[in-house]
């Protein structure tokens, strides 16, 4: 009796048809003939991160302790006495650096090349969605390493929610177990990081695809019309940029692993704060602002690029003025945020 | 190239370079921050005595101490030192158990294990009292009690104990932690080596080493082993770097001696001769020094520097031939008297004595301001060498030969009546053409000596020949002083003193103006209110 | 002609392939032994210490003294040609052994196991001579190596 006959008889599904729904939405899946265009499938790359990220994670989480005794020492064992545990560290490190960066990329091409329009105006907020719970992760992870940037980073973070109008208070409270950065904090951003906010990625991700599948990829103008089957030749690509994404972090934890940071001190500020290069734009805005009055801008720009694809119709009927209207906004929005960035990147 | 095929290359591509950066993250070695100590194992009998002594609350500090000590590690607990026999010296019943203990482990004890270390300290000039043997009539001066925790704490280095063992290593190395960082501190020297005596811990902070110490020393490692013939880890030296720890051609030795030329803190300085059969002639340990000098120094340097303070050294001898001629003198003369009870004396004219000037003049001169004179040339402390040494050196001379004048010496007269600048130089006189510093352009042309002597450098090249025939000096330094000697209008300078002329004049103008400014300031200054003693008058 | 043309052509296109799979395969291969080697840190290292176990003057010949070392069990023998010195367990089932000086020789109670004074099994089912120390001896003291065992929650 052959294995899949043994296995036919516990699982009695029907193979054939397995076979061909697999064929349908897997291997033949028609991708559009622009997606050739490497620039145009950036996508894909935080979707290669996220198992990245999650089993160099549950890897992290073998020897990690999330207290305030341990958190350090127990990074530092990792970083210098496991076996390549500064590879897995500085791996997960620059996979959630790259992972912004190329989720940054992803939604730029989705904005310029209008493909949150309708009917695919709820992906773009799945999408805005995905983009926050990113950057939660990444500062929650951040925060666990409790040296004194980070420890700093997650009382002026958790301050900076305080200002929300009326559940400030009450937020600041749930995140922080407490009045202020204590152990409650970092078995609270543990829990966010290692299975709560992963789960809901993944779940939001699911989500984005099957949006995105039911759908179609949408295709820009301006090239040619066709399709090609997923593989092999896409699956290939995939595969390629996977190999090059775990070489290039292999080399950046080699070239610039993430240090270690003097331990936290809850009662010393170091003199010079900052948090990962992602805020600081909005750093450098709440710096120059005050802060209601930041926050409220802040969450003001935030509503409107989420509600976009039902706003855009409203600022003209003229398709052409439309599309105007799209570059202009992207593009100030974009050098503004890199302007921001480089401003606060060179001050003190 | 069709685009399966571009694209299979690409696999192949970054698949190679995936293996090549994982063989890469695999070479990396992490520097770690944190070393962890190994946990110790306290044996059956010392958990005993830490048991009670903590119940008691005796000395328990001393149990932490030893708890961070190597001792510790290794398994060496209380009763590996502490143990004693029947009839021991120091034994004694411990009143809560059965041991019997040894209050005081002595050298003897350390040897168990240190042997070499120990043996090495007995042979040192740390393990000789010598000052018994020649000086025990100090006590009429100072009485014992106040010896107790005055002399006799800083000499307890060279106790020689009941079971005949010499020394005390926790001089050293504090106790029960016997950590080498402590041992090797400056301030652990400067415990004893400290004060108008000797003051050798002020010498080191004031020279460029002691310098660099403080100001950087505090990151430094200082508990690290010396191996032998390994280089020396840290910047700039402490103490025991010159005079104790190895180098990549010196062993490490406990014997303090084994590196010193001169017997400098004695009355008169002369060529060590101390242990020669092990650690040989002075010239041998003349080198050993210089050896460990040129780990951080060029050559010539240290060999100038050297030949330098060993002048400074027989000028010492010159100085105190003049101390030693006037106070046998004013003996001679029944001017001064030695203290002398049943038929012995108790103060010695070329040695102490306490209750006339000369006497006083004379002991300090030799046991004060004699060695910090020799000892800050030694050590670059030049302050040491200049106002706590020559100058006061002269004061006390000055100060012997006027009390002599007002006692009728009818030579003293003579020289205290004399206006001729030689009179200061009584003695004869060493020098060495220049300094290790650099060539100085102005500074050799002011000195009374060098106008007033045209024959200056011959009879002082007569002098040092001397003594190197003597074999006071060795024969590359006089090689050394001939080459300056020959070249000396070089190395002092003179050669080039007209060429700086247009230098040296904009500071002349500039010295014109200062001493304008103070006439003008304070000299002319008449005030009108004249003093109340004179209105008084 | 035309024939082995096309076929060579297709054996080149296979040991590509082939190549191409085999690179992949080593890349993917050693990224997984990095991975393992992350999860199962092996101790770079090892670290040993001397440890003073005893004075010969102290411990008389033939007989064995018992001491402790990392909480555990040790005997130190001292024989004809010097010291040898036994961790205490027995290499059966890992019970502690025990000193019979009038039999002069190492009894384990839990299930009859005897060594003798040199350490080999005498009788009984321990499969294997009891563990020895690295012994050095310095005059009249006795040292062992022992291994590094360092203070902090990672040993």
């Amino acid at each position: 009796m052959s294995v899949k006959e043994w296995l036919k008889e516990r699982f009695p599904i029907d193979y054939e048809k397995f076979v061909e729904i697999n064929e349908n939405i897997f291997i033949k899946e028609p991708i559009p003939l622009h997606m050739k265009k490497w620039l145009l499938a950036m996508g894909t790359t935080p979707f290669i991160l996220l198992p990245m990220q999650i089993i160099t994670g549950i890897l992290l989480a073998f020897y990690f302790v999330p207290s305030p005794e341990m958190a350090y020492e127990s990074v530092r064992y990792i970083t210098e006495e496991v076996q390549l545990g500064f590879w897995i560290r500085g791996f997960h490190h620059w996979g959630a650096n790259l992972m912004i960066i190329s989720i940054f990329l992803h939604m730029m091409r989705v904005f310029f090349t209008h493909a949150y329009r309708k009917p695919r105006e709820i992906n773009w907020i799945v999408g805005f969605i995905l983009l926050f719970l990113v950057l939660t992760i990444s500062f929650t992870g951040y925060s666990l390493t409790y040296n004194q940037l980070s420890y700093w980073a997650a009382t002026v973070g958790t301050n900076l929610v305080k200002e929300t109008p009326l559940i400030g208070g009450f937020l600041v409270n749930m995140l922080r177990g407490g009045e202020s950065v204590t152990a409650n904090t970092l078995t609270r951003f543990y829990t966010l990081h290692v299975w709560l906010l992963p789960l809901l990625i993944t779940l939001m991700i699911v989500i984005h695809i099957i949006v995105l599948r039911v759908h179609g990829i949408s295709e820009p103008e301006g090239y040619d019309k066709g399709y090609y089957p997923f593989y092999p030749s896409h699956f290939n690509k995939i595969i390629i940029v996977t190999l090059f994404l775990i070489s290039l972090i292999s080399l950046l934890t080699v070239i610039l692993p993430p240090g270690l940071g003097q331990p936290a001190d809850p009662m010393n500020t170091p003199l010079h704060i900052k948090p990962e290069w992602y805020f600081f734009s909005v750093f450098l805005f709440l710096k120059l602002v005050p802060i209601k009055l930041g926050i409220l801008l802040i969450g003001l720009i935030v509503l409107i690029m989420i509600f976009w694809p039902f706003i855009e119709p409203l600022t003209s009927k003229k398709e052409d003025r439309r599309a105007i209207i799209n570059y202009v906004l992207g593009g100030t929005a974009i050098l503004i945020l890199i302007a921001f960035t480089i401003l606060e990147t060179i001050s003190l | 190239m069709n685009n399966a095929k571009i694209q299979q290359w690409l696999i192949g591509i970054f698949s190679v370079l995936l293996i090549v950066s994982l063989m890469i993250v695999a070479t990396v070695e992490i520097k770690k921050t944190r070393e962890y100590k190994p946990e110790i194992d306290i044996d059956k009998i010392t958990a005993r005595c830490i048991t009670c002594h903590e119940k008691e609350n005796i000395a328990v500090k001393q149990i932490d101490a030893w708890e961070e000590s190597e001792h510790a590690v290794m398994g060496i607990g209380c009763f590996e030192c502490h143990e004693a026999k029947d009839g021991d010296f120091d034994a004694q019943r411990c009143p809560e158990s059965d041991f019997l203990i040894a209050r005081h482990p002595t050298p003897k004890d350390c040897a168990e294990c240190h042997e070499q270390q120990v043996a090495e300290f007995a042979n040192s000039k740390h393990a000789h009292q010598f000052w018994l043997f020649a000086n025990a009539d100090r006590a009429v001066y100072e009485n014992p009690i106040s010896t107790r925790h005055g002399c006799e704490q800083c000499h307890q280095v060279g106790n020689i104990w009941p079971d005949g063992s010499v020394g005390e290593c926790d001089v050293c190395h504090a106790k029960h932690s016997f950590d080498l960082a402590v041992a090797r501190q400056p301030e652990t020297c400067g415990e004893c080596h400290i004060g108008p005596d000797h003051p050798h811990i002020e010498i080191y902070n004031e020279s460029k080493h002691g310098n660099i110490f403080i100001t950087k020393g505090g990151e430094w490692d200082m508990g690290y082993h010396t191996a032998d013939n390994e280089p020396i880890p840290i910047e700039a030296p402490v103490c025991v770097t010159c005079h104790m720890d190895g180098n990549e051609k010196q062993p490490m030795t406990h014997n303090v001696s084994a590196r010193l030329a001169w017997e400098s803190q004695s009355p008169w300085s002369y060529r060590t001769v101390w242990d020669e059969e092990n650690l040989g002639s002075w010239e041998v340990k003349r080198e050993r020094m210089e050896s460990i000098c040129k780990s951080c120094h060029a050559p010539n340097f240290i060999e100038t520097y050297l030949v330098t303070a060993d002048l400074v050294n027989l000028q010492y001898n010159e100085i105190r031939r003049m101390f030693v001629y006037w106070t046998k003198k004013l003996t001679n003369d029944s001017l001064i008297d030695r203290l002398k009870a049943d038929g012995k004396f108790y103060s010695n004219p070329v040695l102490n004595g306490w209750d006339e000037v000369p006497e006083l003049e004379m002991y300090h001169a030799w046991h004060h301001e004699g060695r910090r004179f020799r000892h800050g040339a030694e050590m670059m402390g030049a302050d040491f060498t200049q106002w706590h040494g020559i100058w006061d050196l002269q004061e006390d001379m000055v100060e012997l030969i006027a009390w002599a004048a007002e006692h009728g010496d009818k030579e003293a007269e003579e020289w205290v009546e004399s206006n001729h600048p030689s009179k200061f130089a009584p003695y004869a006189l060493y020098d060495i053409p220049g300094s290790a510093w650099g060539i100085p352009t102005k500074t050799n042309t002011t000195p009374f000596v060098y106008k007033d002597n045209k024959d200056y450098w011959d009879r002082i090249k007569a002098n040092v020949e001397t003594v190197y025939k003597k074999g006071l000096l060795a024969e590359d330094q006089w090689d050394l002083w001939m080459k300056r000697y020959e070249n000396k209008d070089h190395y002092l300078g003179l050669k080039y003193s007209s060429d700086v002329d247009s230098t040296w004049n904009f500071y002349k103008e500039r010295n014109a103006l200062d001493t304008k400014a103070f006439k003008e300031q304070a000299v002319k200054l008449n005030l009108p209110g004249k003093s109340f003693w004179e209105r008084k008058k | 002609m035309e024939k082995e043309k096309q076929q060579k052509q297709t054996r080149r296109d296979f040991l590509f392939k082939f190549g191409i799979i085999g690179v992949l395969v080593i890349g993917i291969g050693a990224f997984v032994r990095n991975l393992f080697l992350f999860i199962f840190p092996r101790k770079k290292e090892v670290r040993y210490h001397k440890y003073l176990v005893g004075r010969v003057s102290k411990i008389p010949l033939g007989e064995a003294k018992e001491i402790t070392i990392q909480k555990k069990p040790v005997f130190v023998v001292h024989l004809e040609d010097g010291f040898k010195v036994f961790s205490g367990i027995c290499t059966h089932l890992g019970c502690i052994i025990k000193w019979e000086e009038n039999n002069n020789r190492f009894f384990c109670p839990c299930h009859k196991g005897i060594f003798d004074k040199t350490g080999k099994v005498v009788d009984g089912p321990p499969p294997e001579p009891l563990h020895e120390y690295k012994v050095e001896q310095e005059e009249d003291l006795v040292f062992v190596y022992v291994k590094d065992k360092v203070k902090g929650p990672w040993s």
